[in-house]
C-alpha cells in the first residue's frame, strides 16, 4: 500500500478512533520507519500528537498455506498483550485504536510514541548512554520478573500454555518443512532435546527481549517494544533470548545484549520476581535462541519465496547461518565447561 | 607477447568484478538518488552482491568438504535429496552417529559458510580463531 492511499485510510479511521482522545483533523507527517522484515512501522502525527502504527503488510491468508510459520500473534492480539502490561510498572506504549484484518487499513494498530533511543549501534556506544548502560541490565531483569508476573489466564486464548516437548516437536516440524537443509540446525535442535532442563512453570514471555527491542533514554530502559513474538513458556527463555550473541551487536564480552553482565541481570530479575533463576539455564536457552534466529531466517527465506517481501527479507534468509555458528560455538562451551 | 595477453586479461571482466560494478552504481549512484526504504534496501542489495561475491569463491571448497562428508556419514542409499539434506535426515531419525569427527565437520563447514554470508559477524572471529587451527 502506498504511503497516499494509507494517509486517506487513516485520516477517516482516526477522526473515529480519536475523537475525544487525542484532539486533531488530520494526519501529517506519515513516514515508513526502516527495518521490521516482518511488520510495518510508521511513524505519524496527529493534531501535533506523534503515534506509531503497527501493521501487517500482508494478508494472512496469503501465507497461511506456509508449513510452520511463525509470523507470531495476530497485531490484535498483540495490542491486547501490551494493554496487560502497562497494568505493571514495565514501560510500554498506550495502545489507541486497533484494526482487524477486515478492515480496509490491515490488521493494524496505533500506540503512543515513546521518546528514547530505538536504534543499539548509538545507545551501545555513545557516552550519552553510559550511565543508562551500566543500569541497564539490572532493568531489564527488573522488567522481565514483571512481565512474567502477569495473570496468564487474562491472556487472549491463542496465548496457551505449552511443554518443551510440544516445542522441539514445532522446531522439528519446521526444520522438514523448510526442507531440512542444515545439518547445523538439526543438530542444534538434538543437542536441545537431550539436554532439556526439568520442565519448569510456564509465564508470559515477552518473547523477543532483545536489545533491538529496547527504548532506552539517559536513564536506562525507556520503553519495551515489539510484543509479537509473546508467548507462553520458562522463566529461564526470556533471560537467555536476551543474551543470545546475536543480539550483542557484535559487543560479545557484554553477555547481556551487548551491554551488560549476568550477575546485575539475574539480580534485577531476582528483585521483583522473587527467585534467582540458574545460570547454566539461562546459557541452555541462548542455544535454544540461537535456533529460534536460525528459524526465523528460514522463515523469511520461505516468506519471500511466496511473494511476500523484498530484498532485505531474502537476504535475511542467509543470516541463518549466524545462528548455526553460534549453535556450534555454544555447544562446543557447554561441553568444555 | 606478453603485452598481447596483458591486454586480453586487462579487457576481461571477471564475475567478481562485474559484481563489483553493480556494486558501484549501487553504492555511489542509486543509493544517494533514494530515500527511505528504498534507499536502505539498495544498502541490502550492495551487501547481497558481496554473498554472491564470496559464494562463487567459497562454494566448490564446501560442495567438497559435504560430499566427502556424506560418503563418510552416509549409509549407501540414502535416499534422494542433496548430501545436505540426506545429511539432515539422517541426523533427525538419529541414524548418524554425531561423535567428534562429525562436530569437526560441521565446525569446518560452518566457518566457510560465515565467511560466506557475514563475514563480519562477531562470533566468527572467534570460531576461526578456535577452530582454524584444528583442520
Amino acid at each position: 500500500m502506498s504511503p497516499d492511499q494509507l494517509t486517506a485510510l487513516l485520516n477517516n479511521a482516526l477522526s473515529e478512533h480519536l475523537a475525544g482522545k487525542i484532539s486533531g483533523k488530520e494526519l501529517m507527517q506519515l513516514e515508513r520507519l526502516s527495518g521490521g522484515a516482518n511488520n510495518e512501522t510508521w511513524r505519524l502525527t496527529w493534531g501535533g500528537t506523534p503515534l506509531i502504527l503497527r501493521r501487517r503488510p500482508f494478508s494472512a491468508d496469503s501465507v497461511d498455506q506456509l508449513e510452520g510459520n511463525i509470523l507470531g500473534l495476530s497485531l490484535v492480539d498483540e495490542a491486547a498483550v501490551i494493554q496487560l502490561a502497562t497494568s505493571t510498572s514495565v514501560p510500554v506504549p498506550d495502545i489507541h485504536a486497533v484494526f482487524d484484518a477486515s478492515h480496509p487499513i490491515g490488521e493494524a494498530f496505533l500506540m503512543g510514541f515513546i521518546a528514547g533511543e530505538s536504534i543499539p549501534q548509538k545507545w551501545l556506544v555513545d557516552d550519552t548512554y553510559e550511565v543508562a548502560r551500566s543500569r541497564l541490565a539490572f532493568q531489564c531483569g527488573e522488567a522481565l520478573g514483571r512481565i512474567h508476573s502477569i495473570d496468564c489466564s487474562l491472556l487472549p486464548a491463542n496465548i496457551g500454555p505449552t511443554t518443551l516437548d510440544k516445542r522441539f516437536a514445532a522446531a522439528q516440524k519446521r526444520l522438514h518443512a523448510f526442507g531440512d537443509i542444515s545439518p547445523v540446525m538439526q543438530f542444534g535442535l538434538n543437542w536441545l532435546i537431550d539436554h532439556a532442563p526439568t520442565e519448569a512453570p510456564c509465564v508470559l514471555l515477552h518473547g523477543d527481549f532483545r536489545t533491538g527491542n529496547l527504548l532506552v533514554d539517559e536513564q536506562g530502559l525507556a520503553g519495551v517494544l515489539d510484543w509479537e513474538l509473546t508467548h507462553q513458556g520458562p522463566a529461564e527463555e526470556d533471560l537467555g533470548y536476551l543474551c543470545a550473541n546475536v543480539w550483542r551487536f557484535g559487543h560479545l564480552q557484554n553477555p547481556v545484549g551487548g551491554f551488560g553482565g549476568y550477575d546485575e541481570l539475574i539480580a534485577g530479575y531476582a528483585s521483583t520476581a522473587g527467585w534467582t533463576p540458574e545460570l547454566s539455564t539461562i546459557r541452555y536457552w541462548e542455544i535454544f535462541a540461537a535456533l529460534s534466529w536460525g528459524l526465523v531466517c528460514q522463515t523469511m527465506g520461505a516468506l519471500w519465496h511466496s511473494g511476500n517481501g523484498d530484498v532485505e527479507r531474502a537476504a535475511v534468509a542467509r543470516r541463518r547461518s549466524e545462528a548455526e555458528l553460534d549453535i556450534l560455538l555454544l555447544i562446543e562451551e557447554w561441553e568444555n565447561a | 607477447m606478453s603485452q598481447d595477453s596483458e591486454q586480453t586479461t586487462a579487457s576481461d571482466v571477471t564475475i567478481s568484478e562485474l559484481l563489483g560494478a553493480v556494486k558501484g552504481f549501487l553504492m555511489d549512484s542509486a543509493l544517494p538518488a533514494l530515500s527511505g526504504r528504498d534507499q536502505f534496501n539498495a544498502r541490502v542489495a550492495a551487501n547481497v552482491l558481496g554473498i554472491i561475491d564470496r559464494e562463487q569463491q567459497v562454494g566448490p571448497e564446501l560442495a567438497a568438504l559435504d560430499a566427502a562428508a556424506a560418503q563418510q556419514w552416509l549409509p549407501g542409499d540414502s535416499g534422494s535429496g542433496t548430501a545436505l539434506q540426506q545429511l539432515s535426515r539422517a541426523l533427525a531419525a538419529r541414524e548418524v552417529d554425531a561423535d567428534t569427527d562429525f562436530f569437526e565437520y560441521l565446525k569446518q563447514r560452518q566457518l566457510l559458510v560465515a565467511a560466506i554470508n557475514n563475514p563480519r559477524y562477531a562470533s566468527r572471529k572467534v570460531a576461526e580463531e578456535r577452530w582454524r587451527s584444528e583442520s
